[in-house]
């Protein structure tokens, strides 16, 4: 009776909710811990912690913004818990033998690893542009940080990324 | 959009949980909720019994020093009326 009637409210299931966004919610965790076990379980918290607080969402919308938001929330938390950053340094990045065709997997491993030794904010703010293709303002939205910051992590982040590979004679200068 | 950009669309593509992750999902949010004890109150509960721990022996320990008390004074009596005695059958 009170699940039909927040799915009346606002037009959202739960079961409907978690197999329309289970993809985004594990990915962010995932890019962000670069570990596809941790985030399973952190995937499961936020999706547990949506079931709680499935009164509060007003539109499916709404649920995706939420979702969104405890997703980074809690990967950075359990980023800190783990202390995961010291464990995947630079120098543990492994260098692609050859210059590498678009969409190569060996780079996109590369990626990924540097994108994990970037501080807790601008990868946050990479994996939102990148993976869910978000602007700016949604970014600084969900973050809650002003625009400009977000820029400013973009930017740095882009341009530490590029030297990082340039110097590994991968890319285009 | 330039090259690294490109990579990096390419890189953080959406990927998939392992197989069965919404069902477990699922069962897990239809599961009665066990409401742990906030974490203050498990530390208050054994401060408590710490506390009560330690009163208890500290009266037990009294009652063991009291028992002793009485078993000297017990013995010192007794050597004191016999020395009595002795005083006494001297003295006639």
């Amino acid at each position: 009776m009170i699940a039909a009637l927040r799915v009346e409210q606002t037009g959202c299931e739960f079961d409907e909710l978690v197999r329309e966004h289970q993809s985004m919610v594990f990915s962010l965790a995932c890019h962000f811990l670069h570990d596809r076990e941790a985030a399973e379980e952190v995937g499961q918290e936020v999706f547990m912690s949506l079931h709680r607080n499935l009164a509060t969402i007003q539109s499916p919308a709404h649920a995706a913004f939420w979702l969104k938001k405890v997703a980074v929330q809690r990967s950075i938390d359990e980023a800190r818990r783990r202390k995961r950053r010291p464990q995947v340094s630079l120098e543990q990045v492994a260098e692609p033998a050859s210059s590498p065709a678009q969409g190569d997997p060996m780079l996109g491993e590369t990626l990924r690893r540097l994108i994990a030794t970037l501080p807790e904010a601008p990868r946050a703010v990479v994996i939102l542009r990148y993976q869910e293709d978000l602007d700016p303002s949604e970014i600084a939205g969900i973050l809650s940080m002003p625009v400009g910051t977000v820029k400013s992590h973009l930017q740095r982040s882009l341009t530490l990324l590029r030297e990082k590979l340039i110097r590994r004679g991968v890319g285009e200068a | 959009m330039d090259w690294l950009e490109q990579e990096l669309k390419s890189a953080l593509a959406r990927k998939e949980p392992s197989p069965g992750f919404s069902a477990r999902v699922s069962t897990a949010a239809r599961r009665p909720r066990i409401v742990a004890w906030p974490r203050w109150m498990a530390a208050a509960a054994a401060v408590i019994l710490i506390a009560g721990g330690a009163a208890g022996y500290r009266q037990y320990q009294g009652m063991v020093a009291k028992e002793k008390v009485m078993l000297a004074m017990r013995i010192a009596s007794g050597k004191l009326n016999r020395i009595q005695e002795q005083v006494m059958q001297v003295s006639r």
